[in-house]
Order: C-alpha cells, then sequence, then structure tokens
C-alpha cells in the first residue's frame, strides 16, 4: 500500500457557497477570526458576569466557606458557561449574544438546518479546545514552565485549525459540520431602468446603435451602475465640483470608445449616462440570452485566445 | 408608460418585487418572533414566499445584469433560507430524547471503545497493584503528593483506617460538592476525552496511567489488611466516577480511531461521523461524574458503614448498567 496523501481531484465549490435542498447555490460569506473572537469575548463577559452575580448570592447566603469559594466559583461559570452557549444557539438559530451583536451566525455546512447534535458538539469541543487549556494556564504558576507551554502550545494548535482551511472551521466546527458566516442584508436597490427614458421627440434624446454598445462587458456595466447609484443616494457626500469633473470624464470616456459624435452639453450629462446604461444592459442582457456571456471589455479577445 | 417600454429584467423585477418585499417583512418578523409565533398563514407564506424568491434568483443570474438586484435576491434569499431551515426542536423533548433513546443507544454502539477503555485502566490497577507489592517506592512515583493527602507507605495503619472512617465532617456541603467536582478525577476524565482526537495514544496512557495511581493505592491498603475498608470507601463514588473515567475513554478512543482509521471516507469526515457517538459518550460521562460527585461531597460522610457504603456504589453502578443496556430499546 502506498502512502501518500489523498487528493482530491474534484474541483470544489467556492467556499461561501453553500447549496440549500432547494438546488440554488446561496452565497453566504465565511467570518474571519476577528469578529469571531470579538462575539467570543462578548460571551465570556455576559457568562462571567452571570457567574459573579450568582457566586455574590451563594457568598451572602453563607452557604460556603471562604475557602472553598474560587472552587465554587469555577464551577458557577462552568455550569452557566455550558448550557449558555448550546441553548442560545438553540433559540436564535445559531447565534448567542456575542455573535448577534457581531451579525454573525452558525450554519450547517450541507445546507440543511442546525441539528442539536451539532450544537452540543461544536460548544463542548470548544471548552476541550478553548476553556479548558485556558484554564490551565491561569492556574499553573512559573514553577512549572513545562506545563504552561504545554497549556500554551495546545490553545496554539486550537487556535491553528480554522486558519488550515478555508471555512475558517474549528476542530469543534469540524466534528459537528458546521461553519460560521456573515449574516446577509439585504438592501433593494432603486432599479435603474425602471423609468425607461425615453426622447419626447425623436431628434431630442439619445440613441445609441447596436455597434457603439459593443465595446463594454457586464463589468463596466455594473461599475456605471455603482456610479449612478451613488449620484441618487448621496450626493452631498463629496465636493459637489469633484463629481461633476468625475462625471464628465466617465462621459467623454464612453463618447470617444463608443464614437458617439454629438456633443453632451453639461446639464444633460447624467440623463446621457442614464440612456447609456439602459441601452446597454438592454443589449448585453439579450447578448446573455442567447448565449454569449461578456464578462467585461476584454471579451473579444477571451474568445480569440480560447 | 407601459410595461413594454422597459427591458426584460425590469420586467421581471417589477411583476416580482412585491413578493420579495412581503418575505422580507417576514423574515424579519421571524428573526425578531421566531416561526412558533407566526401565525398560520404568515408561515405558510414565509416558505411559500422563500421558495419563489430562490427560483427568482436562480432566472436572475441568468438573464439580469442589474448588480443591486442580484445583491439583494442573494441577501435575502439566504436570510430567508436560515429562517426557513432553522431548528424546529423543543428544549424539553430534546433532554427525555437524550435520556431515553440517544445516549444507551450511543452506548451500546460503541460498547468496545468502551471496553478497551475498561481494559487500560483494569491493566493500569493490576500493574500497580504487582508493581507496589515488589516495591513500595513505586506508590511515590505513581501517587502526586496532594492526591495522597499524606497518606503513603510510611503512615501508620491507624492513620490510614481514620481518613477512611472518619473524616472532618466540616469539609462537606456545596464547596466540598464544588471541590471534588473539579478535583482530579473531573480533569482526568475531560483530558481523556479530548486527548483522544491525537491518535488515540494520550487517552491511552492518561487511563492506564490512572489504573496504576489507583492499584498503588489498594495494594497500600490491602498490605495493612484494610482493603475491604477501603473498597467501601472507593465504591461509594468510584464505582460511578472510575465507569465515567472509561466511559470518556471510549469517547476519545473512539475520535481517535476516526482520526487513525478513517475507512473509504476522509478523515474530517469520519471525525464528524465518530463525533455523533463520541459526544453522547462524553455528555454520560458529565452525568455520571456530577452523581459521583454529589455521592462524594454528602455521601461518603454521611454514611459510615461498610457495607452500606458498598451496597450503595454498587447498587448505583448496577442502575447506571441496567440504564445503558436496557434503555431505548425498540420494541419489535
Amino acid at each position: 500500500m502506498k502512502l501518500r496523501w489523498r487528493r482530491n481531484t474534484k474541483p470544489k465549490p467556492p467556499a461561501g457557497e453553500l447549496v440549500p435542498p432547494e438546488g440554488v447555490p446561496l452565497k453566504l460569506e465565511v467570518a474571519g477570526l476577528g469578529v469571531r473572537l470579538a462575539a467570543q469575548i462578548t460571551d465570556i463577559f455576559l457568562t462571567l458576569i452571570a457567574a459573579i452575580c450568582l457566586l455574590i448570592l451563594v457568598a451572602s447566603l453563607g452557604f460556603s466557606a471562604p475557602e472553598t469559594l474560587t472552587a465554587i466559583g469555577s464551577l458557577m461559570f462552568f455550569i452557566i458557561r455550558v448550557p449558555y452557549y448550546v441553548m442560545a444557539e438553540l433559540a436564535w438559530n445559531g447565534q448567542t449574544l456575542g455573535k448577534r451583536l457581531m451579525k454573525i451566525k452558525v450554519i450547517s455546512h450541507d445546507g440543511k438546518s442546525l441539528s442539536t447534535h451539532a450544537l452540543v458538539l461544536r460548544n463542548l469541543m470548544k471548552e476541550a479546545e478553548i476553556f479548558l487549556p485556558a484554564t490551565l494556564l491561569l492556574s499553573l504558576d512559573a514553577a512549572s514552565p513545562l506545563a504552561s507551554g504545554l497549556a500554551l502550545g495546545w490553545i496554539a494548535a486550537g487556535l491553528m485549525v480554522p486558519l488550515c482551511n478555508r471555512h475558517r472551521q474549528r476542530l469543534g466546527d469540524l466534528m459537528a459540520g458546521t461553519h460560521v458566516i456573515h449574516q446577509p442584508v439585504p438592501v433593494l436597490l432603486k432599479d435603474l431602468a425602471a423609468q425607461p427614458v425615453r426622447p419626447r421627440a425623436k431628434q431630442d434624446g439619445f440613441v445609441f446603435l447596436a455597434h457603439q454598445l459593443d465595446h463594454y462587458g457586464a463589468f463596466e456595466l455594473q461599475t456605471l451602475e455603482t456610479l449612478l447609484h451613488a449620484q441618487e443616494t448621496g450626493p452631498g457626500k463629496s465636493p459637489r465640483r469633484n463629481q461633476g469633473a468625475t462625471i464628465e470624464a466617465v462621459v467623454e470616456k464612453i463618447r470617444q470608445k463608443t464614437g458617439y459624435a454629438n456633443r453632451v452639453p453639461a446639464a444633460r450629462r447624467l440623463e446621457f449616462l442614464r440612456a447609456f446604461y439602459n441601452a446597454q444592459r438592454a443589449h448585453l442582457e439579450q447578448r446573455q440570452l442567447f448565449g454569449e456571456r461578456r464578462k467585461d471589455k476584454h471579451y473579444a479577445t477571451d474568445d480569440s485566445q480560447l | 408608460m407601459s410595461e413594454a417600454d422597459l427591458i426584460r429584467s425590469a420586467r421581471f423585477r417589477k411583476e416580482r418585487e412585491a413578493g420579495w418585499q412581503r418575505l422580507e417583512a417576514l423574515v424579519a418578523r421571524a428573526e425578531r418572533d421566531g416561526l412558533q409565533r407566526m401565525e398560520f398563514a404568515e408561515a405558510r407564506d414565509l416558505a411559500a414566499l422563500y421558495r419563489q424568491a430562490t427560483t427568482s434568483l436562480a432566472i436572475a443570474r441568468e438573464i439580469s445584469l442589474d448588480k443591486g438586484l442580484l445583491n439583494y435576491l442573494e441577501a435575502l434569499t439566504a436570510r430567508a433560507y436560515l429562517s426557513v431551515y432553522a431548528p424546529q426542536e423543543r428544549l424539553g423533548g430534546l433532554f427525555r430524547k437524550f435520556f431515553t433513546q440517544g445516549a444507551p443507544q450511543a452506548m451500546r454502539r460503541s460498547w468496545l471503545f468502551i471496553a478497551i477503555g475498561f481494559l487500560c485502566m483494569g491493566l493500569g490497577v493490576l500493574a500497580g497493584y504487582q508493581l507496589f507489592l515488589e516495591n513500595s517506592a513505586w506508590y511515590h512515583v505513581f501517587m502526586p503528593p496532594e492526591l495522597a493527602g499524606g497518606r503513603g507507605p510510611s503512615s501508620t495503619t491507624e492513620e490510614l483506617r481514620r481518613v477512611i472512617y472518619d473524616e472532618d465532617p466540616s469539609a462537606s456541603g456545596l464547596g466540598a460538592f464544588a471541590t471534588t467536582l473539579f478535583s482530579h478525577n473531573t480533569r482526568i476524565a475531560i483530558f481523556v476525552f479530548g486527548l483522544g482526537v491525537f491518535l488515540c495514544a494520550p487517552a491511552i496512557l492518561l487511563t492506564f496511567y490512572n489504573g496504576l495511581m489507583l492499584g498503588a493505592f489498594y495494594a497500600l491498603h490491602a498490605e495493612r489488611g484494610l482493603g475491604a475498608d477501603l473498597g467501601g470507601w472507593l465504591s461509594i463514588h468510584g464505582v460511578t466516577e472510575i465507569s465515567a473515567i472509561c466511559i470518556a475513554c471510549g469517547g476519545g478512543l473512539q475520535l481517535g480511531a476516526a482520526v487513525l482509521f478513517p475507512g473509504s471516507r476522509t478523515r474530517s469526515r469520519a471525525l464528524y461521523h465518530a463525533g455523533r457517538d463520541a459526544a453522547k459518550l462524553a455528555l454520560v460521562a458529565a452525568v455520571m461524574l456530577i452523581a459521583a460527585a454529589l455521592l462524594e461531597g454528602f455521601g461518603r460522610q454521611l454514611i459510615q458503614d461498610i457495607t452500606a457504603r458498598y451496597a450503595l456504589g454498587w447498587g448505583i453502578g448496577l442502575c447506571w448498567l441496567a440504564w445503558f443496556v436496557l434503555g431505548g430499546r425498540v420494541r419489535q
């Protein structure tokens, strides 16, 4: 038997993609380690505060001797912490309070709903991965450098695991088949093509011929879209004059490239851009329906190379 | 302005926009209040509109170049997907299912690993016992001084007897419960489970070492004719606690075995499958450890009679066994 790494020859789907049971792949951006750490710290703070409150209650009722207070404290922290993560993620669909604050969420890797088993497993492994070596590190003193080093190495190894895979999964995530994503925010922008810039009189409007629309692809179109949306929503953000200069440069560039002969008066530049956007989009979408996707302006050279 | 003036993708959007906005409102409501509190019609619409939105997304990817629309649909369907496929289980039902079905079935499925865990412990006890009889200096090698509590080959028989039967009663109650739970054995159990992933070896070694300590400790007492008394003192909580360590070891071994011998699966896939039972074993071990800490914190000082100690310890052990063997069997 040959010993070597099994190589997966199948092309993998991109990391931020997930296929739900409906079969339409969804883009869900994988959350980074920084934001997860922030959520984790928030959660630790919350549970720690709850544990301290409980400890003060127990101490004030006089149930225990002061010398056992540390042990009771760590017991309280443990007893609050372990169910908190599991229950919160169950009740809020993969979010603890910290995760809600950071707008991240645990999802199941296979596109099905989160199972209780997965949530219990990933949070139990959190104990073994983070809290156990951390308590060890805190409880050990400088007298035992070997044990402290071991605990430190353990934490480092645990933190290395998420860096080594594409979905930033911890060891617990790997076992439970989950990963953490940014919660997407749906914002519906106005459709620029919803009001067609129709000429009132034929000679008044901007008219583009088919050969003039063959210069650009989807990327340029969508850049223009972003620019036009920015004009609509936030004209006050940048100095007025600067913006006017940008618009003028864009208009001139488009005229030059497409060979649009007529001059565009300063007052109608935006109108020109909208008309061009509409015409270009209609043209490109029609090409796309016929099976020709033009990714950007270099689409022609791409074709010839193939 | 007539509809026909618009380009195709703009018409597509205009026809469906109302549905998407209703879906967005429903999703926001589902996330805030939970699906359980929504009305029937709303929940039904949520599911139906979500499916329509996925279809819209698939079509829009083909026919539209409107980036604003595509981004919106991506985010909306993802958000709706997350709330449609939210976990729907109730907490009470989960506990019941775990105790009546999940845990005992998982125990029976992974009996081999648990048996290996018990075997490691048993061999350790045997080795520790023999080594101590050969040379009592081994005791200091195995036993950390803070755990021995001053007991060793140099202490007199009378001292040993006093620890077994007459403990300081002030050290009982909640404080003792907490300290014992976080004492040696719980730490060992967590270590044994967590380290199992690293190719089994640490789990086996730790369990064996734990057995060595136990064996040496027992031999120390057996040599003085206190074997039966120590048995009673240990068995009141030890039956539960040592079984918990062995079960945790079994869980750890299961994970380690998945990494070592993944079979035809990939390693992470094998780990995922092994995790299903291993997590249940860890939970069972945790439950047993809490029970053991209760027994140790309260029971050991209250019950001084040797037969009562044996009866309680092994009786509870039998209860665990009955749960594992008989629980969760489906009648045919």
